[in-house]
């Protein structure tokens, strides 16, 4: 390989917008390119080389064995991390981390190679995704009073344990404080009703009944009464229609209440 | 450990796929873009409304098994199509490198569970709606469940 091919290679190391930094068996760095020390918040890339990369850049794992550099001089195999990461210029980020091993000409593992990313924005979004999802289900589970002793919780989207526990407790909740002696609970707006979210609404008819709360199940379409049957799950103990205002009909009836339309 | 059911359609060699879709089961709430993405190709492939749902059912089931059991594995949903009838159908691929099932014939068998919060209808539901399904089972390593139904 020619001088040239070796001042291309450090162009090309330079000018990769990842760090990119190699430490020997002691931690010391013997290779750092640009963006290293644009990450590490030095002057050039010569102020890191013989020191400690800890120095420049800390995290938990810092000289633990958890270490992803050491782990991969150990094995040396891949490993990554992702985390936070302060600098010793104070700076904060979170960063996700691979190390491989630095092998030489005969095998032997002679340090480490340690490729950074920031992930800051990353990882804000995700935190904003999350709570916005959380946020959706806080507000998709309301119970609402219908009438007086009647309550309604209409359930739109996909019922998991943490959304069936969330609604069982709202639910119940709701029934203690109102002493109602009905709850529909409309499931026209669910995904999909499988044996894990037949499996919820039992529990929770089971539950509101415990209270001396009858449980209307209502918004059952054609397919999904036939999902219901295919799936083998016994329901029949559950009070089931299949529009809401059926349901409104029976929950009035059974606090003994009639519609009757104005002369 | 396998386990294997295949109807009238064991004939069947070639068939090409059309569109397809994999999906990252990381969290819960991951189940939701399966259900409605799986109604929406079985729909693209010519199903009606209650086959429909009732795939996208079967879909749901293979992923709260894996949320449930092995916390992360991935679902891959493709429109198929038979070579020379130009049948289509649907493809769900599901796969996790979880505990794995002891016993498959118990597994398939209604109302069996290990878990006691669930009904032990998942697996045999999804063969009832499927009309292929095949599953694979490895102690220690993971479950592979490979289902089609056909239009």
């Amino acid at each position: 390989m020619n001088n040239h091919d070796f001042e291309l290679q450090g162009q090309i190391l330079n000018q990769i917008p990842t760090t990119v930094i190699a430490v020997d068996k002691d931690f010391k760095i013997i290779y750092a390119n640009i963006a290293a020390a644009k990450m590490t918040g030095v002057k050039s890339q010569e102020d890191l080389l013989g020191k400690h990369c800890y120095d420049f850049s800390h995290n938990k794992q810092c000289r633990t064995p958890e270490c992803c550099v050491f782990k991969a001089m150990e094995d040396g195999k891949m490993h990554s991390t992702r985390g936070q990461t302060s600098f010793s210029d104070g700076s904060i980020v979170y960063i996700e981390q691979s190390s491989a091993a630095l092998i030489d000409n005969n095998g032997n593992i002679i340090g480490g190679l340690e490729f950074v990313l920031d992930v800051t924005q990353r990882v804000l979004d995700e935190e904003r995704l999350a709570e916005q999802s959380y946020t959706i289900r806080e507000m998709s589970t309301p119970t609402i009073k219908l009438w007086e002793g009647v309550l309604l919780l209409p359930v739109v989207g996909v019922i998991d344990s943490d959304r069936a526990q969330h609604m069982m407790d709202s639910m119940l909740n709701k029934i203690l404080e109102t002493s109602s002696r009905v709850i529909i609970l409309d499931i026209h707006g669910v995904a999909s009703v499988d044996t894990a979210v037949a499996n919820h609404i039992i529990k929770i008819t089971k539950a509101t009944r415990l209270m001396g709360c009858e449980c209307l199940l209502s918004g059952i379409s054609a397919s999904v009464a036939q999902t219901i049957v295919q799936l083998g799950i016994e329901m029949g103990s559950i009070k089931t229609t299949s529009t809401l205002s059926d349901a409104l009909e029976e929950a009035l009836a059974i606090i003994n209440l009639e519609v009757i339309s104005k002369k | 450990m396998k386990y294997r059911k295949v109807t009238d359609n064991e004939n069947i060699i070639s068939f090409k796929k059309l569109d397809t879709r994999t999906f990252k089961l990381l969290q819960p709430i991951d189940n939701e873009a399966v259900v409605i993405m799986t109604r929406k190709l079985a729909k693209n492939a010519g199903f009606q409304l209650t086959d429909e749902v009732m795939i996208a059912t079967a879909a749901s089931e293979l992923a709260t098994n894996i949320l449930r059991y092995a916390q992360q594995g991935e679902i891959t949903v493709t429109i198929i199509q038979i070579n020379d009838t130009h049948q289509t159908g649907i493809e769900i691929y599901a796969q996790d490198q979880g505990p794995g099932i002891r016993d498959l014939q118990m597994a398939m068998k209604d109302n069996y569970s290990t878990s006691k919060m669930s009904l032990g209808m998942g697996l045999p539901s999804v063969e009832r709606i499927m009309d292929e399904f095949e599953i694979e089972s490895e102690l220690g390593h993971g479950t592979r469940v490979l289902t089609r139904k056909w239009c």
